[in-house]
């Protein structure tokens, strides 16, 4: 990804990434805690007695928040129930209160004062357990009866703990111990059972002062890229940030990522791996799905947008509405102040203002920072967030390519990765739809692409990330993502009718002189689609066969078509029938075809307008044709002056067509014929 | 077998041109090419004298096609007039016995073939005479050349007819009712499944896209079958026709096995020096007078010439050698028919796949195009999928019988594509004499009603029955033609036809539609 591009716009409206107007707000006096319970995507905000809750998924400021009453006392953290059911608040180090939201019942659980003390607590989905609590002993797993009457104690992991992470996006809880706390325990506490993870290590460098640092909660963050969860582990004294990936039964460092700021933290969104550089106040976009470790942009700032800019340019519009820095608008927003807690996946909230922000990415702006058409087309048909931006992009990427006649082999290459992308989700659709019937409701296909038809036939619409669950036996992703019932998705994957309809015949026009950069074009895409064993609207061919006349190229075309890579067909017959009014070879491809594919009616009609009134008379003999009009070849007889073949057309006619001889027509050119010449018998 | 001693009578081929010589003592000046080269001027002028006649005599009658063909008692004389008032006449010693029976068209199409030929190497002949007008030029090219050209017919028959073999290096063998079932001026295809065709065409594509801007021309053959063009119809048959005689893996590799024989037959350290024996004038004053082109006659047909280099592309020092001046004086060059452009060809050659390029010579006296840098450009664009395809097509393809059709021996001829599709030529060899011999006759009436046509497109459609219980078919349809020996005594007429029929259905779209 080419950096050098932002360097000559400097403008400090640039950016890639974005928040925009209206946040989620919590308005609520007298709040006295903000907490976000990420297993519930709800935003939470407490008074002394109430709990405000907001949805935060999806993300809607004007939604009005539920209430509920609980009891008195101190926060130190809260989540609701999986099923809503229920409340869990940490009171202290060693109290966790549960209020049933519908008996308003409270359930206390007190652990052993003194000798071990609560460090959080999570909801679990998992079969074996519905709530965790970490403690500085080990992990109690707990199963609740439906009323949340009782806790009953499941199993308890012994582990001496310093802290832990948990998120529900992944499932995965790491418990640190160690005087450096960077020995880890893992559990996946996933639909499938608990799993346990070897135990690791993470890497830490030594100081110069040869002191050795100790990993906080702070630097570790667990996201979910493209259904792999890796964990990213914030090294200050290598300032680099480690990626560790899980596996079923391993967890492997897969390279790190230089950090320039001491303050760091990380977002995901559609995949793309934001990594914030609070310090210097930018954001830098990777992602993880390519083997390279390079950034897809250049580091630009964090923007705060007044509104979703969508299918304008975003640094042509939004240049005076949008700030980097602050206070230009009544929300008075600092950007990466200290309040700022970041929420994986895609949110940001701000404890200071009290507003939740959603993260957005601006593909336009990535993509016209890119110079590599290749890989950004690969780019953006990775992205599902919003996908028909993203196709819509990659249409306008295929376009102007062609337009600007870029060599064949890029924009060859440039086609290839739009044909496997649409080959390989349409093979991964599939394999969704048959996963959908016993799972989960199947996603609605939103904003139904022009091609809408096509595209559920096929079952291309679902997105590509093809989940897998444990239970599904994949060796290698083991742990994964719940993110699919969510997402709303179609896939930014372009079909070749698509690619025919939006890039093809709105840069014919414009490219009529250049018809032979525009066939070879033509070709690599056909030659793609075949690779791929897919098919195209037939009017490409249409479209070559124009091509190729027009550049008088006829040798090809009689290879195009001899060797069928244009397809046989109605309308590319016509279609060589009107090319070949400058060249009778092409002429005679278009009857030929005609034929091939018994169309007898447009053969013999085309016959006779060529003037082989016998051979179509022949031929429609042969065939048993009567639709065509007798006339026709009585008529291109008689013009063409020869009485012999109008008397054997009579007499053909005449056993062809019962009744023929009591038709006027028979009259008429029967008479014709003997006024001509008497000497000819019938 | 139709062969024939160069010494003696059995074949006199000439061309001449009808507006030089016409004082008298200066008859020599219209002679242009003579072989048997060393024929005296008496005879040589005799034969040339009596065609000259009876061209000025049929013109009385038939201003536009005079005379064809004319058949003595002992020999056919077989006329073709290649360019305005430039002839070439044939006269062939008639000899059941040998089994010297010919079809005059396929005559014809030897002399057109020649010429053709001639024309992609040096220009028209015409211009060449306008250029320098003593003709020496001319005929310092067209000896060489012609002479050459007939010498590869040894070389041809050995691979296609094993029955002649016992006479190569002694004998031409010109193409006798054997070959009734092959069409002389038109390539042979070879047919590709789809995925394969779009690979093929996007080979094309990037050939023809290795001089940059600039766009080149193609054609790619596996073995002796054309596989793609570029090319007018006529471009192609006769680049494709050179390409078959010297450049396919067949030729290069079938060349060093029996050029051998040929070097004892009049071989090609002969025919430099009897070009010097040519009839006109004295060759040295030409010499003189011409400067210095004149001591390097290039022999395009010239025999074991080419081979393969390391990078894949042919090599020939027929146009010179690379060391010696501008680097890219030493690459052949080819004139397009349909263009009038002089164009550079290159050959590159992986196993049984051969890619002809030709880049108009021009842009690169402007500087614009250097050959290394197109050679490089090939090897690094192209190589990869040269090596995928021939490796497809070489999977697919079903061999030498490959178009063999059970129970057929066929011929099928395009008119407008130029392309034709026979039989095998060793099935055809089991077809009896008698069934060849009145397939040939029956192609030759299909020719005189061609011919009467007047280049109009005729219908026809023939059956017959011959002595041995053959059927022969002839069916000629809007510029293709049909031709079939059934060798299956019993059929009738009607089982005839369907048979031609569910043949025209099966391997010819039903282009061939049977009453």
């Amino acid at each position: 990804m080419n950096s050098s591009a932002q360097a000559g716009v400097g403008s400090g409206a640039l950016s890639h990434v974005y928040i925009h107007h209206p946040s989620l707000r919590c308005n609520i006096p007298e709040s006295n805690g903000l907490f976000y319970d990420d297993a519930n995507r709800l935003l939470i905000c407490t008074t002394s007695s109430q709990v405000f809750s907001w949805e935060t998924s999806p993300f809607n400021p004007d939604v009005p928040p539920s209430v509920d009453s609980i009891s008195e006392g101190p926060i130190l953290s809260i989540r609701f129930s999986l099923d809503k059911k229920a409340i869990a608040v940490q009171r202290s180090d060693c109290e966790i209160q549960l209020f049933n939201r519908e008996t308003k019942q409270i359930l206390n659980h007190k652990c052993k004062a003194g000798s071990e003390s609560i460090l959080g607590f999570f909801w679990s989905d998992s079969p074996l357990c519905d709530l965790a609590i970490v403690k500085t002993s080990g992990m109690d797993l707990f199963a609740c009866d439906s009323m949340l009457n009782s806790l009953r104690l499941v199993e308890t992991k012994k582990a001496n703990v310093n802290w832990y992470i948990y998120t529900h996006e992944t499932r995965l809880v790491l418990l640190a111990s160690g005087l450096q706390c960077k020995t880890f325990n893992g559990f996946q506490l996933s639909t499938a059972g608990v799993v346990r993870l070897p135990r690791f290590e993470m890497t830490m460098a030594r100081s110069e002062s040869n002191s050795k640092p100790i990993l906080s909660a702070g630097d570790l963050h667990l996201v979910t890229v493209y259904g792999r969860i890796y964990c990213l582990q914030v090294d200050r004294e290598a300032m680099l940030l480690h990626l560790y990936r899980f596996y079923r039964d391993a967890v492997v460092q897969q390279g790190s990522l230089p950090i320039y700021s001491s303050k760091l933290s990380v977002n995901v969104v559609d995949n793309l791996l934001l990594v914030h550089q609070i310090d210097a106040k930018v954001v830098i976009i990777y992602d993880l799905f390519v083997d390279s470790r390079a950034p897809v942009s250049a580091p630009l700032p964090l923007l705060w947008r007044g509104y979703q800019v969508s299918e304008t340019s975003s640094q042509a519009v939004n240049k005076e509405i949008e700030s980097s820095e602050s206070s230009t608008s009544n929300e008075n927003i600092v950007m990466y102040e200290d309040g700022w807690t970041f929420l994986v996946p895609d949110l940001i909230l701000d404890q200071t203002n009290k507003v939740l922000w959603k993260i957005h990415l601006d593909l336009e702006a990535i993509s016209a920072s890119s110079s590599d058409r290749t890989s950004l087309l690969e780019f953006l048909q990775r992205r599902k967030l919003e996908a028909n931006k993203a196709k819509q992009l990659c249409l306008g990427i295929a376009r102007a390519i062609i337009l600007e006649r870029r060599p064949a082999t890029q924009v060859t290459q440039a086609i290839d990765v739009l044909v496997t992308a649409y080959s390989y989700s349409v093979k991964a659709g599939t394999y969704k739809e048959i996963k959908n019937e016993n799972a989960t409701a199947s996603t609605p296909t939103p904003g139904a692409s022009p091609d809408s038809e096509r595209h559920r036939q096929s079952g291309s619409n679902i997105d590509e990330e093809v989940e897998m669950n444990l239970s599904s036996g994949s060796q290698e992703n083991m742990f994964c993502a719940d993110e699919q019932q969510e997402s709303q998705l179609s896939s930014p994957a372009i079909s070749p009718d698509e690619l025919y309809k939006f890039v093809f015949t709105s840069v014919e026009e414009m490219m009529v002189e250049e018809s032979e950069y525009l066939v070879a074009i033509i070709t690599e895409f056909l030659r793609s689609i075949s690779a791929e064993k897919l098919k195209v609207d037939l009017n490409i061919y249409v479209m070559t066969i124009k091509l190729l006349a027009y550049s008088k190229r006829f040798a090809e075309l009689s290879l195009f078509t001899t060797n069928k890579i244009i397809e046989p067909s109605k309308e590319v017959a016509f279609q060589l029938l009107d090319s070949g009014r400058q060249n009778i070879r092409v002429r005679k491809l278009g009857l030929d075809m005609l034929r091939q594919l018994s169309l007898h009616h447009d053969y013999i009609s085309s016959l006779v307008q060529d003037g082989y009134y016998l051979e179509a008379l022949r031929y429609a003999q042969k065939h048993k044709v009567t639709s065509v009009r007798s006339s026709m070849f009585l008529e291109a007889a008689f013009a063409s002056n020869d009485m012999q073949h109008l008397a054997a057309i009579l007499r053909v006619l005449s056993e062809l067509i019962p009744g023929f001889k009591e038709t006027s027509e028979y009259y008429t050119f029967y008479g014709l014929l003997n006024d001509t010449s008497s000497s000819v018998a019938v | 077998m139709a062969s024939m001693s160069s010494g003696d009578e059995s074949l006199r081929l000439c061309m001449f041109d009808l507006r030089r010589g016409q004082t008298e003592g200066q008859e020599l000046e219209k002679i242009l090419f003579f072989y048997p080269a060393d024929l005296d001027f008496s005879t040589q002028l005799s034969v040339i004298g009596l065609s000259e006649g009876l061209i000025t005599f049929t013109r009385l009658f038939s201003p536009e096609a005079a005379c064809e063909v004319i058949e003595a008692e002992r020999h056919s004389h077989v006329f073709y007039e290649a360019e305005p008032d430039i002839w070439m006449v044939m006269v062939v010693e008639k000899n059941k016995e040998t089994g010297a029976i010919w079809r005059i068209d396929a005559l014809r199409r030897v002399l057109k073939e020649v010429h053709s030929l001639f024309v992609m190497f040096h220009g028209s002949i015409r211009a060449l005479i306008e250029k320098e007008p003593t003709g020496g030029l001319t005929r310092s090219l067209l000896y060489p050349f012609i002479t050459d050209y007939l010498s590869t017919f040894q070389i041809w028959s050995l691979s296609e007819d094993c029955c002649c073999e016992f006479f190569v290096g002694k004998k031409l063998q010109l193409p006798t009712f054997r070959e009734t079932l092959r069409e002389r001026g038109t390539v042979q295809m070879l047919t590709l499944a789809r995925d394969t065709a779009v690979e093929v065409q996007s080979l094309v594509q990037v050939l023809d896209s290795c001089a940059g801007s600039l766009r080149c021309h193609s054609m790619i053959l596996f073995q002796d079958l054309l596989v793609s063009t570029t090319l007018s119809a006529d471009d192609t048959v006769d680049l494709f026709t050179f390409a078959v005689m010297r450049l396919t893996s067949k030729a290069l590799s079938s060349d060093t096995s029996s050029w051998s024989y040929l070097r004892k037959g009049p071989g090609s350290s002969e025919i430099s020096s009897r070009s010097n024996l040519a009839p006109v004038g004295s060759i040295d004053s030409l010499h003189s007078r011409n400067g210095n082109n004149m001591h390097h006659v290039i022999r395009p047909l010239q025999n074991d010439k080419w081979t393969k280099g390391k990078d894949g592309f042919l090599i020939t020092d027929i146009w010179g050698l690379e060391t010696g001046g501008s680097p890219d004086s030493a690459i052949p060059t080819i004139w397009l028919q349909q263009t009038q452009e002089r164009m550079y060809l290159l050959a590159y050659q992986h196993k049984s796949l051969t890619l002809l390029l030709l880049m108009p010579t021009n842009a690169i006296v402007n500087g614009d195009l250097s050959i290394s840098a197109v050679k490089q450009q090939v090897i690094e664009d192209a190589s990869l999928r040269i090596l995928k395809i021939e490796e497809n097509i070489s999977r697919g393809w079903g061999g030498e019988n490959a178009y063999h059709i059970k129970g057929y021996r066929y011929l099928v001829v395009d008119n407008d594509t130029k392309v034709s599709r026979s039989s095998p030529s060793g099935k055809v060899t089991t077809l009896a004499k008698e069934s060849l011999l009145a397939l040939n006759k029956l192609r030759e009436e299909v020719d005189s009603e061609k011919s009467r046509a007047k280049g109009q497109e005729k219908d026809m459609e023939i059956c017959i029955r011959a002595k041995n219980n053959v059927w022969v078919i002839a069916r000629v349809t809007r510029g293709k033609e049909l031709y079939m020996a059934l060798e299956k005594g019993s059929d009738t007429l009607l089982d005839t036809t369907d048979a031609v029929g569910r043949f025209s259905n099966r391997y010819c779209s039903g282009a061939f539609l049977m009453d």
